[in-house]
């Protein structure tokens, strides 16, 4: 019998295994399929501090072995989420994990306090969303920004603070340690990879907001890297994600310092992506003759 | 719903860039329904990560099978086209909300292209329970398909005039509504002839439902990529094409200019 149980931050997660944010909604369409409490967390798509529409269409390109989304945050609004959605997700027995988006300080604070005296188990701010113009990139770019950002919510917050750190950074251990500095109980990478996809036959962007966000197995060499170099520059823990659509990928996540993995875009090659990562894992682990996988966070065999 | 390892029966062309697709998929084709459509992984476990969502034209719960009609458009369908009977293909559905007759007793069936394979399926499907009248319009003669065993009135109109009358499907359309109008229209195709059923339905106020199109992620309505703009209080909103759709209300959908 493999442990595949970890305490993230206080939260209890009985597995590693989480969706990722954007792209599993509030879990009810995934619940449809399968029993989403065999996950060990879900991160909600993110939550604004007031309903957003979002872009409009085109939002999606499919690229090599990846695709690029521009949603631009299209949600209810964190009340609505909190009246409407939360009771339900509470019910199953799965980490809930906000994740949170603000233009101003003051909009993830305010979030911040609405989530903390709800019932969600863990708080996730995003600085990185590369969709909107006030999607918190602003804050996600320089240390200093993260830094003091994540001061500010940490001080509203009573919560665990998760912070998603941007792939699109000078240098990805400075973000990182801005982050714990901050006072951030743990960190999660990579949001997506800028990008644009062109129609050559009509001569115009895919992508309604020309810009979107690179993610899928494309992103994962890519992923691995920046999840293993944020790891080896904090103390708290590392949440990795970037392509994961397989348990040898997510073990190899873990390899390199994570102590949980995120899965999103290969939800939508598979449905019942995320279960099945569960079940690979644990038959990774018995292999390996690992008996508790949060054996595996940082042994990666580095060459010297 | 269910995500299923579907059998390929036949995978053959049927027109120009236009291919029939028979699948056996008995738990998909038990619950499907008019206008439905399946989101099919692209064969091979190459760079083509999304699935592909196609239309339903046929499902018979009896034998379980599912037929569709795809367009070689890129990458993905030519993956799709080199399929033979035997292989086999992952399958998501079905989904969405198709058509409803809604007790019509009289229907018009408008399709263009590719398009004519939803409404072709949900002229089969209410033959028995309405009086049908088809109207599909094609490139030309090479593209033309969905048009044999039809028992019913139909009207053709082609691009290039090599088959059935020269120009757009809406001038015969307004030729029969002019003569009298069914109570329900049902349509898919491109964006300019749903825009111009759209304003003929609306104009003459006749009960309309028009399947719409977008590029899609999930399929579940979970990751609120395949958005469409409706009419709302406060100007539009967007829905979820994959399961507030793909069918709407011609009233409902806001078509940008």
């Amino acid at each position: 019998m493999i442990d595949l149980s970890l305490d993230l931050c206080g939260v209890h997660l009985k597995n590693p295994v989480i969706a990722a944010s954007g792209t599993f909604g509030f879990g009810r369409e995934y619940d449809q399929l399968y029993d989403i409490s065999l996950l060990g967390g879900i991160s909600v798509k993110g939550l604004t501090l007031k309903k957003r529409l979002g872009n409009p269409p085109h939002r999606v390109a499919e690229t090599p072995s990846g695709m690029l989304n521009s949603v631009g945050l299209q949600n209810p609004g964190v009340d609505a989420f909190i009246e409407e959605d939360l009771p339900w997700l509470l019910q199953k027995d799965v980490a809930v994990i906000a994740n949170m988006a603000g233009s101003t300080e003051e909009d993830y604070c305010r979030m911040a306090e609405k989530l903390s005296a709800s019932g969600v188990h863990m708080l996730e701010m995003n600085i990185s969303c590369p969709n909107v113009k006030e999607g918190g990139v602003a804050f996600g770019v320089r240390p200093e920004s993260v830094y003091a950002i994540t001061k500010a919510v940490r001080a509203c917050a009573k919560k665990p603070l998760m912070v998603k750190l941007s792939p699109n950074v000078a240098d990805i251990r400075e973000n990182a340690l801005a982050a714990q500095e901050g006072g951030a109980d743990c960190i999660s990478l990579i949001n997506t990879l800028t990008g644009i996809a062109v129609d050559p036959r009509t001569r115009r962007m895919v992508l309604h907001n020309n810009v979107g966000g690179l993610s899928g197995p494309a992103v994962r060499p890519v992923a691995l890297r920046m999840v293993w170099q944020a790891a080896q520059a904090v103390r708290i823990p590392v949440v990795g994600m970037g392509g994961i659509v397989t348990g040898e990928d997510a073990a190899s996540f873990m390899l390199v310092g994570a102590q949980a993995v995120m899965v999103g875009t290969a939800n939508f090659m598979d449905a019942y992506a995320c279960p099945r990562i569960v079940r690979e894992l644990e038959a990774y682990c018995a292999q390996q003759q690992v008996a508790r996988a949060q054996e595996l966070v940082g042994t990666v065999r580095v060459n010297g | 719903m269910e995500q299923t390892i579907a059998k390929v029966l036949r995978c053959e062309d049927i027109a120009q860039d236009i291919f029939l697709l028979e699948l056996s998929a008995p738990g998909i084709a038990r619950s499907a329904a008019p206008g439905q459509f399946v989101h099919v992984a692209v064969p091979g476990a190459g760079a083509n990560i999304l699935r592909r969502p196609i239309s339903l034209m046929g499902f018979d719960a009896g034998t379980g099978t599912l037929s569709m009609a795809i367009q070689v458009k890129g990458e993905g369908t030519k993956r799709l086209r080199a399929l033979h009977p035997g292989d086999t293909v992952d399958v998501l559905g079905p989904i969405g909300r198709g058509f409803e007759l809604r007790g019509a007793r009289r229907a018009f069936f408008i399709g263009g292209g590719v398009g004519v394979a939803p409404v072709r399926g949900a002229l089969d499907a209410f033959s028995g329970a309405c009086a049908c009248e088809a109207f599909f319009g094609y490139r030309g003669k090479a593209f033309a398909y969905g048009l044999d065993g039809l028992s019913c009135p139909v009207h053709v109109a082609t691009d290039d005039g090599t088959l059935g009358e020269h120009g757009i499907i809406t001038a015969p359309l307004l030729r029969a509504l002019d003569a009298g109008a069914p109570d329900m229209m049902f349509a898919c195709g491109p964006a300019p002839m749903l825009r111009a059923v759209q304003r003929i339905a609306l104009e003459r106020n006749i009960p309309c439902q028009l399947s719409l199109e977008e590029r899609m992620g999930c399929g579940l309505g979970a990751c609120l990529v395949c958005n469409c703009k409706v009419r709302a209080a406060d100007g539009f909103d967007y829905r979820r094409v994959c399961v507030d759709g793909p069918v709407f209300d011609a009233g409902e959908v806001l078509f940008d200019d």
